[in-house]
């Protein structure tokens, strides 16, 4: 379907640098395509190195936070406890080998993995050293940021708990707030 | 993500999104090559614009196959007037196959892969130009392909 116009003005290089044609196939053309396509990719998987293996998957994760970050709505699913759990298993290290990687007792990594503790900018910038920079600090330091202001947001008991240790409000807006 | 402006060989920072109502409405089969609004009931349509800018410089068709972690480009034009020698933006078509990449890998980790059905002629030139591997009718990537082509283009 290579337009006639397009053709007629451009080398082929300069479409390909451009432009991707559709082209139609017949089903029995389709079944064979998929067919080829299955075994180049077998053929090709096996010979991923551990090295790309490893790229592949931190850039998978980073991609990950990116989109979190971008995205406006916290999801409780993917807090910094998740994304630390998925880095940790990437490595395909036991837990104690990374917490004495990155110089923690591997009770606190526990406790960040289970979320018992906020990830403390000196680990943010831990992780980033220890990934060689395939995820930055600031990755981690926005997924917790996120999460802080979710909290503080939806605290209710620490709303109540502070009321009473405000004298005097401004008198502007709703009273019953 | 950027493209690199010929004349003054500056780069300018691009987004990509998906293809809103409106957007076909100004994706013409003459600057875009294709009928865009027909594209879109079979395909998922991402555009490409400079950031803070409204123009689309270049549009792609997607196609999902879970059963297969892998992501099928249908169809990809960069606008007319970034086609060929006297094109104004480089690197429109290697954004949007970066793109397309990154989804996969977010989607399908070390499994991923992104493939296209190409017209004969070109195979050669994007295999070179975009490090695809020949699969017979397909054109594909994945390993450290897909790693080559979102270092060089994300």
């Amino acid at each position: 379907m290579k337009s006639r116009r397009n053709s007629l003005k451009h080398t082929d290089e300069e479409l390909a640098e451009a432009i991707i044609f559709p082209v139609k196939l017949t089903t029995s053309q389709k079944e064979e395509a998929a067919r080829q396509l299955a075994i180049a990719r077998k053929a090709t998987q096996k010979t991923i190195s551990e090295k790309d293996r490893l790229i592949l998957g931190l850039l998978q994760l980073k991609f990950q936070m990116e989109d979190y970050i971008r995205n406006k709505e916290f999801d409780p699913e993917f807090t910094f406890s998740y994304f630390l759990k998925q880095y940790v298993e990437l490595l395909k290290v036991k837990r104690k080998e990374f917490a004495r990687e990155i110089s923690i007792d591997e009770t606190l990594l526990s406790q960040f993995i289970n979320q018992h503790r906020m990830l403390p900018e000196y680990m943010a910038v831990r992780l980033e050293i220890h990934s060689n920079n395939a995820i930055p600090a600031i990755y981690w330091f926005k997924v917790v940021e996120k999460q802080k202001e979710y909290e503080l947001n939806t605290n209710i008991a620490l709303r109540k708990k502070e009321r009473k240790y405000v004298r005097r409000k401004l008198a502007i807006g709703n009273e019953e707030q | 993500m950027k493209i690199l402006e010929t004349g003054s060989e500056t780069e300018k920072k691009v987004i990509i999104g998906l293809a809103g109502p409106d957007d076909f409405k100004i994706l013409t089969k003459k600057r875009f090559s294709f009928v865009w609004k027909t594209v879109k009931k079979t395909t998922t349509v991402y555009k490409l614009q400079i950031e803070g800018s409204e123009d689309i410089l270049g549009v792609m068709g997607l196609i999902d196959w879970p059963g297969e972690k892998r992501i099928e480009i249908r169809l990809l034009a960069s606008s007319a007037e970034n086609i060929g020698r006297s094109k104004i933006y480089k690197g429109i078509a290697g954004c949007l196959i970066a793109f397309a990449c990154r989804l996969a890998v977010i989607r399908y980790g070390v499994e991923a892969c992104v493939s296209l059905v190409p017209k004969t002629e070109l195979i050669g030139h994007y295999m070179r130009k975009y490090y695809m591997q020949y699969a017979g009718r397909h054109l594909y990537l994945d390993g450290n392909n897909l790693i080559k082509i979102m270092e060089e283009y994300l």
